[in-house]
């Protein structure tokens, strides 16, 4: 593989990149910076189904760009056919969440998840040897590899698939505009954000829908303190309880917490929950008005949300009227980014879609 | 179960193949060499919690410009001080004057310069996650001028912006309140009721500084003529936010200890959402009078009781008592002369019961921010500089004898905790320039202020 000139092409620091200051700071891994090459060789990645054992599923297969980069599927299927355990997650604003992804947060950094589905026997089955040989054998990834990193291997892949990700900014919501000043939101949509951002308190006549007190960060990809960001939203009785958060810490407190999704294009990345058990928005309401199921874990701020008073009824319910629930749909489509689903930048190079 | 820190499992096929590319050579710059895939979770903490927005003010003798630029003040930093990024605005005589965010985190500055009396400060973030100041964008005040404060306020469920303008549209008499859609900024109504154009006895509106609001009232302070000799108020008055008219004056007066009118400056209406279960009043710092006065509202009634003095600072020792800055769980309230900020129990509102010994910042202690520091300390940051002003000493023309003793042109940093001074930044000994506002970066550094 010799014969090479050993002077190597730097890569070119991002440029023209801009993102929303009030979704807050973040920061980008002091080995992995954002380059032009980097970004461009992780979006060929994202889209390339050399990198599943097949030749059939890509990045792209569960994470549609239409779709806000989910795929629409309860639970998600790669090369073997058979459904994975969770659901598809949305691929948006990760820079603002950067750690524990996945629905059980067992990667710790977006460049480790990235090689995790490569290798998964049920998602992609492929061998990260071979597709090194592979990708090092085609000279529009040799040059893109050696001017953002400078080899081949598995680390750059994975460093390269999560400078793409990262990329995947989507800040030009209605909501964008409504906090940019540009437009201003309907009556239900109103109705429906100040539902949204409250807790409901009967001691001042404050109706609520509960949806910030877990949701804090909905507008981005999630949390970066400890395991902020992990919560059990009710869905499993004790009995039923899934593993979740503690498959990876161990902490018999952690059962059943899930992590918080952002909600950016909920309306585009249904089904809902991280076993996609719920089809529509209206389904996820429901629950969360009168569907909580109570265990040892459950979210206390959950348990004790009610727009009637704490457990006048004996169970645990928002008690929220039609009205209200419509409202907040209407606000939570409010969230959807036509820009970020069609934009050419984040499309297939391979094909323009 | 055990938790899984690194999954990057190769097979032994793949460690041979690891690096095919022919060129392996490390490259330095922006691409980097690759080590391993490290488990690098990011930092566990907002690293920009102890940078702030800053108004500097250009000095005219040492050839400075009016600027908006973003200052570390982490007193363990080595760069602490330092201006980090800024945005020089040389076509502006005055400088702009206080930031606010607005409720949904977009950056205001109102201004001295006529030509820029209100304005929105531009942010975005880079590719490396910093902050950056894209601009100041002068925004149609309708003519009103001297830009002081700002609040987002509810009226029948409508969200308004209310900016005082001290200066009015340029009278005498003047001052105003104008009122904005928060969304698009757009001038909607000025509340202007001068002395000399309403009936004898009517409510009016003079040089209103100070500005706060419960349910359907609104509280504006009557401080000063801007150029600090045509008049000075010695009041406050009181707005019907249903018809966005004045209703009534109240004097908060006493002593005169410098001969001057009381010269109300900054307000509090303090509020069950602010301290749960609170008697609504408001608090007013005179600032010519050395006072604090409390003036109890009746909600049911919708009427205000006869001022208390709640402090006095000719008894205390202390002058020019300033800003209103709140905590979760106290208020402090900064005094220019001799340079301090005391403290008070938050839940004791609307009486000022102290929480602690005084901090003692510098002559002028005006804005503050609160903060966490990398070491995780929780610290206050106070600005010193009443007005700006020169001094004469530097041959500035703008010196004002009583004033330029109160304009230290620093930020001090304390132990939130004991008080203790952790560091200063002297702006006119650094950067020549005054330094006139203080916010923090990333959302307001305080819970409560007007």
């Amino acid at each position: 593989m010799g014969g090479c000139d050993r002077r190597r092409r730097e890569a070119t620091p991002l440029s023209g990149f801009s993102a929303p200051f009030v979704f807050g700071r973040f920061q980008v891994p002091a080995d992995n910076p954002l380059t032009e090459e980097a970004v461009e060789l992780g979006r060929r990645l994202f889209y390339d189904p050399r990198l599943s054992a097949t030749g059939t599923v890509s990045c792209s297969t569960c994470h549609i760009q239409r779709l806000a980069f989910t795929d629409g599927r309860t639970t998600s299927v790669g090369v073997s056919g058979k459904p994975l355990a969770f659901n598809s997650m949305s691929l948006a604003n990760l820079m603002w969440g950067p750690q524990h992804f996945f629905w059980n947060g067992r990667a710790a950094t977006l460049e480790e998840q990235a090689l995790i589905p490569i290798q998964h026997a049920d998602e992609m089955a492929q061998d990260l040897g071979r597709l090194v040989v592979e990708l090092a054998a085609d000279a529009i990834y040799r040059e893109l590899f050696e001017t953002a990193y400078g080899e081949t291997s598995p680390a750059a892949i994975a460093r390269a698939l999560a400078s793409f990700e990262r990329t995947l900014i989507s800040s030009n919501s209605r909501y964008d505009q409504f906090l940019r000043g540009e437009i201003t939101l309907d009556a239900k949509e109103e109705l429906g954000r100040k539902l949204f951002m409250a807790h409901p308190d009967v001691k001042v006549s404050l109706r609520g829908a509960n949806c910030i007190d877990c949701h804090s960060q909905f507008l981005t990809g999630g949390f970066s303190a400890r395991y902020d960001g992990f919560s059990n939203n009710g869905l499993d009785d004790e009995e039923h309880l899934q593993p979740g958060l503690q498959a990876v810490t161990g902490n018999p407190a952690h059962r059943g917490l899930f992590k918080v999704p952002s909600l950016r294009n909920i309306a585009l990345t249904g089904p809902y929950m991280h076993d996609g058990r719920f089809t529509t928005l209206e389904e996820v309401l429901e629950h969360y008005d009168r569907g909580i199921r109570n265990s040892s874990t459950l979210s206390p701020l959950i348990a004790e949300a009610d727009n009637r008073g704490a457990a006048a009824e004996g169970r645990i319910s928002l008690h929220l009227t039609a009205g209200e629930k419509t409202a907040i749909i209407a606000f939570l489509h409010t969230l959807t980014d036509q820009d970020f689903v069609t934009a050419e930048r984040f499309s297939d190079p391979f094909t323009g879609k | 179960m055990t938790k899984s820190t690194k999954l990057v499992f190769f097979s032994p096929y793949a460690l041979l193949l690891l690096t095919m590319a022919a060129c392996s050579d490390r490259q330095e710059g922006a691409g980097g060499a690759a080590p391993p895939v490290a488990a690098q979770p990011a930092a566990q903490r907002n690293g920009e919690e102890s940078q702030a927005m800053v108004l500097l003010r250009g000095l005219p003798t040492l050839g400075t410009a009016h600027s908006v630029a973003i200052v570390e003040l982490d007193p363990d930093a080595a760069n602490f001080g330092a201006i980090l990024q800024e945005v020089e605005l040389p076509n502006l005589t005055l400088p702009m004057h206080h930031l606010y965010y607005s409720p949904t985190g977009r950056l205001y500055s109102t201004g001295l310069d006529p030509k820029c009396s209100l304005a929105e400060v531009g942010l975005s973030r880079n590719a490396e996650g910093t902050a950056v100041i894209n601009g100041v964008k002068c925004l149609d005040t309708g003519g009103q001028q001297t830009g002081e404060d700002i609040i987002w306020h509810s009226v029948n469920g409508k969200e308004y912006m209310f900016v005082t303008f001290m200066g009015g549209t340029g009278e005498a008499d003047g001052g105003s309140v104008g009122v904005f859609d928060p969304q698009s900024n757009a001038l909607t109504k000025v509340i202007q009721a001068r002395k000399s154009v309403v009936a004898k006895g009517a409510p009016y509106i003079l040089y209103p500084h100070g500005i706060s609001a419960y349910q359907d009232r609104l509280v504006v302070s009557s401080t000063i003529h801007p150029d600090l000799a045509t008049g000075v108020g010695n009041g406050i008055t009181i707005i019907d936010l249903n018809t966005l008219e004045p209703i009534q004056n109240i004097v908060v007066e006493d002593a005169k200890p410098v001969g001057f009118p009381s010269s109300p400056v900054e307000v509090l209406f303090v509020r069950p959402s602010i301290v749960p279960g609170a008697a609504p009043a408001v608090l007013v710092n005179t600032m010519f009078g050395f006072e604090t006065w409390k003036i109890p509202y009746n909600g049911a009634e919708k009427s205000f009781g006869a001022p208390v003095k709640a402090y006095d600072g000719v008894t205390a020792g202390t002058g020019v008592p300033l800003e209103f800055y709140g905590n979760a769980t106290e208020l402090f309230i900064s005094h220019a002369l001799p340079g301090i900020v005391k403290r008070y129990q938050l839940s004791s509102l609307p009486d000022l019961v102290p929480s602690g010994a005084d901090i003692k910042a510098e002559a002028g202690a005006h804005h503050m921010i609160f903060y966490t520091t990398a070491s995780g300390r929780k610290v206050i940051a106070i600005q010193s500089n009443l007005l700006n002003l020169g001094n004469a000493a530097d041959g500035d023309p703008t010196d004002v004898d009583f004033i330029a003793k109160v304009n230290d042109h620093s930020i001090t940093v304390h132990d939130l905790e004991s008080g203790e001074r952790l560091a200063r930044v002297s702006f006119k000994e650094r950067y020549k320039k005054g330094v006139e506002n203080i916010e923090a970066l990333f959302g307001s550094g305080f819970v409560h202020h007007h």
